[in-house]
């Protein structure tokens, strides 16, 4: 199976730079990759135009770095700020139409199932909250009901980003923003408690504050979803451009926004079935690691 | 006229570890190691003058980049 990414020798002198810097050291096939590859890897993110500061490019950084294995791995978009990256990234994805993304990435789990029955075949979901929460809702929680096995990332700047401003249902009760004048009435839905009580076997709230922690987390949603069952991960990524935020400050309101008592500090559901899968990891992982020392 | 982040080599400590800018730069690719002088590199073509390496190199106290005017 190794170096299955290749370049035909015929294109070499005609491809961009960029593929080339890709195909000669971008992490596929690399079983420990993650934020540790920064600086010295190509990354599997090339330029795109989301805002200077962007939260949500730090987190999609993370994430690209962090995925298990990018080479059998399809992602689905959908719109909103992060579909400009998509276009973007050396793995395969999909872009959804707004609020598709669970029906259409459980359609494809299931087409690449019957397609590689032999072959580890990852999908992974990436949309913002107004894709997660109202448009998509009725395609998230059916793909959780029937325990589709993916995981769903939902880019959390508690508004619509790319229209403008608009409530969304993960935005704060009392908000205010530009297209939302009169302050919204209602609390932020509690997502990642419907997740649990909808079959999900893994639940994640968090900030991109922290890489290694983006890391644990998206590796272990990612193999949950392969061997157990569907999860879910909702990760703050402030729109610094609609909470009136300069371009250096989005990690600040991160990490002002985990802290003890607020509404993104960190906290993790595993289901019983989950923690005996991860518990064997573990044990695998200890394992190997005695054998290679004695 | 455009800012981009500039790296001063001599205050860098990343030869002692430090990956902070490289870590929270929201740019991919866009700052490198340079693994023979031990010292991180901005890529000025992807920089989008954000000013958070400055921030948080600043914060560790190591105050080696600036943003210059192109
Ligand atoms: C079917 C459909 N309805 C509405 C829109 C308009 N639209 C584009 S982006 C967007 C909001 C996206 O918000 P969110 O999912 O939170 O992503 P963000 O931009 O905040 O990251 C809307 C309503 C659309 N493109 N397609
Ligand atoms: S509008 Fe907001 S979410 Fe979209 S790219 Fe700009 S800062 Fe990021
Ligand atoms: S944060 Fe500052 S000291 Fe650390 S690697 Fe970057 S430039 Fe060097
Ligand atoms: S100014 Fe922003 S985009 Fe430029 S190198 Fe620093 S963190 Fe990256
Ligand atoms: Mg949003």
């Amino acid at each position: 199976m190794a170096n299955r990414i290749q370049i035909n020798k015929e294109f070499v002198d005609i491809m961009p730079q960029d593929y080339l810097d890709l195909v000669e050291s971008g992490t596929y096939e690399t079983p420990n990759r993650g934020w540790k590859d920064f600086g010295t890897a190509t990354e599997l993110i090339a330029e795109h135009s989301l805002c200077a500061g962007c939260p949500e490019s730090i987190a999609f950084r993370h994430i690209m770095a962090s995925i298990p294995n990018p080479e059998d791995t399809v992602m689905v978009g959908s719109t909103g700020c992060t579909s400009l990256v998509f276009p973007m990234i050396a793995v395969h994805n999909i872009h959804s139409l707004f609020g598709n993304q669970n029906a259409i990435a459980t359609g494809l789990k299931r087409a690449l199932a019957v397609r590689f029955p032999d072959r580890v075949k990852d999908v992974i979901v990436l949309a913002g909250d107004g894709a997660t929460v109202d448009i998509g809702l009725d395609m998230t929680l059916q793909s959780w009901f029937r325990k589709e096995r993916f995981t769903t990332i939902c880019f959390d700047n508690e508004l619509y980003a790319n229209t403008g401003g608009q409530e969304s249902g993960l935005m704060q009760k009392g908000f205010l923003a530009k297209m939302a004048p009169v302050g919204k009435r209602f609390e932020k839905v509690r997502l990642p408690e419907i997740a649990r009580e909808s079959g999900c076997d893994y639940v994640a709230i968090m900030t991109a504050s922290k890489p290694s922690l983006v890391e644990k987390v998206i590796k272990q949603a990612v193999l949950i979803a392969r061997e157990v069952g569907p999860t879910y991960i909702q990760i703050y990524t402030p729109c610094i451009l609609e909470i009136g935020k300069q371009s250096m400050e989005g990690l600040q309101e991160m990490r002002t926004s985990e802290a003890p008592g607020e509404r993104f500090k960190f906290r993790e559901f595993i289901s019983p079935e989950a923690q005996s899968f991860l518990d064997g990891l573990a044990e695998k992982k200890k394992a190997e690691k005695i054998a290679t020392t004695t | 006229m455009y800012n981009v982040a500039e790296v001063n080599a001599e205050a860098c400590v990343a030869q002692k570890g430090c990956r902070l800018c490289i870590m929270y730069c929201p740019e991919a690719n866009c700052i490198q190691m340079d693994m023979k002088n031990m010292k991180a590199v901005i890529v000025e073509a992807r920089c989008k003058g954000c000013e958070l390496c400055v921030v948080v190199c600043d914060a560790a106290k190591h105050n080696a980049i600036k943003m210059v005017a192109r």
